[in-house]
């Protein structure tokens, strides 16, 4: 029995890979859409299991093969890569479940299987960059999950898609050159792929190599900021985001920012470690450009006319305060940024869905048309509100869970001023998503010639998102618990 | 000097890199930009062949009988390169299948003439 579980992780890599070639084989829509969603309840399902195991036993080591580790690959499963895992399949899951009633209306009947097809690999390498414990197996995941996420942009067919799309992948291929390299500058140090002997290689052959280790470590830092959107590289996102179609820009936003950054996370503790770390710039580094990160992000999205161009400049800015998690350097700084990692999933994934849904049922795009909006899509504008109210971080919501304690960890860090950077930028997010929903709701001349209800959905195509949004509050409620799980498998 | 004539794999490695980072990222031709990112590449893949060769050792397939271990080099960096080189094959393949596409909607492959023609 503990050995099937073992093989979870892996089973669900290669489930996702499996079927993702089955898909095209179908013919009928109806039969894509019924597979995509078995598999993937089952994929979310083995999941769960995992997790509580892992909950109720630790963490592993999971020899992919049997080859033991510096020859074969290795997977690393523990509280975080487990629980990031679910999270994962869990949105992924909802997307697909939500894209059942609205993606025809985006894309083009003959492409559904296609979609399906490149979701399930991007899923597949997603959760691949999470468990892995060997770099180049992570690196390759990688560059996977970079061309499936370029198809799901390109799957749509407009002008601004394809435009988009090559913006994305040239910026993209830049990243994984520079993370390439920086596999090849700590390959030529210490010889070895598997995280674990790189660190004990590094540790030992320290000594008068500072300046290659620094270079590595920049090379990694910039690689995976540029597919992680961190401030000054994050030019592709909001192009790439707006122009998907809903489900696309759901999973995009949600997950596949996010991955690259538990590499980055995974690089920084588990192959350089904290002495070395401490011991560099490059944490400052990551801080300043994750502040830049939250106040430009939210400046951008103030300016956007286009409704889902505004969301995908927040998630600009929330980046950033995953960055300022990291940046801190400290242990609870680090629980925060991968907490808002999972809180960032789950609310990003509600407010594109529910912005899509805006986008179809009326034909508008930008802002000022979705005045009174709330009489006519009531549901889904309260959703549209509860994930809005946790990215300015108002109490029980998670946003504000991560704000609070991201305070704290500066603090705790001896940096006071950057409490006044948390602020204004919580005042920033408050500037940009109050004017929707108070348009969308109240004032007298916006609801004019407005029926109530009258685009409302029916409720079956919005048990998705409720589900999201509940998990949403959910994970606000149950933080404590959340924040002590990843508390003891954090690398620190 | 010395330490750069003696490592000259590596610095022309390192040079092939630059090169290929600046086309990829100042041309705004879009084929540039693919031959730029396959001289980036390339380099990279020159680097890692570099440290996984050494002099007199000879890769390890087995001809006549095995030698000491000490005969042979470590086959992984080359055998990473052959992933290396997949990986760019089929990232090159698609950006030049988004290039085609890119021209039949705009009729150009110009960047910056792209970007002009959003004003209107």
């Amino acid at each position: 029995m503990q050995n099937l579980i073992k093989l979870i992780p892996l089973a669900s890599i290669m489930i996702l890979m499996l079927f993702a070639f089955v898909i095209p084989l179908l013919k009928k829509k109806k039969h894509v859409y019924k597979l995509t969603l078995v598999i993937m309840s089952l994929v979310t399902v083995i999941n769960l299991i995992h997790v509580v195991y892992i909950a109720l036993n630790g963490g592993y080591l999971f020899d992919v093969g049997h080859f033991p580790a510096p020859f074969g690959i290795v997977l690393r499963i523990g509280e975080v890569e487990s629980g990031i895992g679910l999270l994962f399949c869990f949105i992924n899951l909802m997307v697909l479940w939500y894209s059942y009633f609205s993606l025809e209306k985006e894309i083009k009947s003959n492409r559904i299987g296609f979609f399906h097809t490149l979701d399930f690999l991007l899923l597949a390498s997603l959760l691949g960059i999470v468990f892995t414990y060997d770099i180049f197996n992570g690196f390759v995941f990688l560059e996977v999950s970079t061309l499936a996420a370029c198809g799901i942009i390109v799957v749509k067919d407009k002008k601004a898609n394809i435009k988009a799309a090559i913006k994305y992948l040239i910026l993209s291929s830049l990243g994984s050159g520079l993370v390439l390299m920086g596999i090849a500058f700590v390959y030529s140090i210490s010889g070895h792929l598997s995280m674990s002997y790189i660190h004990e290689a590094l540790i030992q052959n320290a000594e008068g190599k500072h300046n290659l280790i620094l270079i590595s470590m920049i090379l990694f830092t910039v690689g995976l900021g540029i597919k992680g959107a961190m401030f000054p590289l994050h030019i592709w996102l909001p192009d790439a985001h707006s122009s998907a179609p809903s489900p696309s820009s759901a999973i995009l936003s949600a997950l596949v920012i996010k991955a690259p950054i538990i590499f980055l996370i995974k690089v920084y503790y588990l192959v350089y470690g904290t002495t070395i770390l401490s011991g560099t710039v490059v944490l400052d580094l990551v801080l300043f450009l994750g502040v830049l990160g939250m106040i430009f992000g939210s400046l951008f999205a103030r300016s956007q006319k286009e409704l889902k161009r505004m969301i995908a400049y927040s998630s600009v800015a929330q980046m950033g305060y995953i960055f300022f998690g990291i940046g801190l350097g400290n242990k609870l700084g680090l629980i925060m940024a991968i907490y808002h990692i999972i809180a960032h999933a789950v609310t990003k994934a509600c407010l594109f869905l529910s912005a899509g849904s805006f986008i179809e049922q009326t034909g508008y795009k930008t802002i000022d048309e979705f005045k009174g909006i709330g009489k006519e899509m009531p549901v889904t504008l309260g959703i549209f509100t509860i994930s809005s109210l946790s990215m300015i971080g108002i109490p029980i919501f998670p946003g504000f869970i991560s704000k609070w304690n991201l305070a704290m960890a500066s603090i705790e860090s001896g940096k006071i001023l950057l409490l006044f950077v948390l602020i204004a930028s919580s005042l920033l997010n408050a500037v940009y998503y109050f004017p929707i929903i108070i348009n969308g709701y109240f004032g007298e001349d916006n609801l004019v010639g407005k029926v109530f209800n009258s685009k409302i959905r029916p409720v079956r195509t919005l048990l998705p998102l409720i589900i999201l949004s509940v998990v949403m509050v959910l994970a606000g409620l149950f933080s404590g618990f959340i924040i002590e799980f990843i508390g003891r498998g954090i690398y620190i | 000097m010395q330490i750069l004539l003696n490592n000259y794999m590596i610095v022309g490695a390192i040079f092939l890199f630059g090169i290929g980072f600046m086309i990829l990222l100042l041309h705004n031709n879009l084929i540039k930009k693919i031959i730029g990112m396959n001289i980036m590449d390339t380099s990279i893949f020159l680097l890692f062949v570099n440290l996984g060769y050494i002099k007199g050792k000879e890769a390890p397939i087995i001809i006549d009988g095995v030698m000491h271990a000490s005969g042979y080099v470590n086959p992984i960096p080359t055998g990473l390169m052959l992933t290396g080189i997949v990986v760019a094959v089929s990232v090159t393949a698609f950006m030049l299948a988004l290039t085609i596409k890119l021209y039949e909607k705009y009729g150009t492959i110009e960047l910056d003439e792209i970007q002009n023609l959003r004003g209107d």
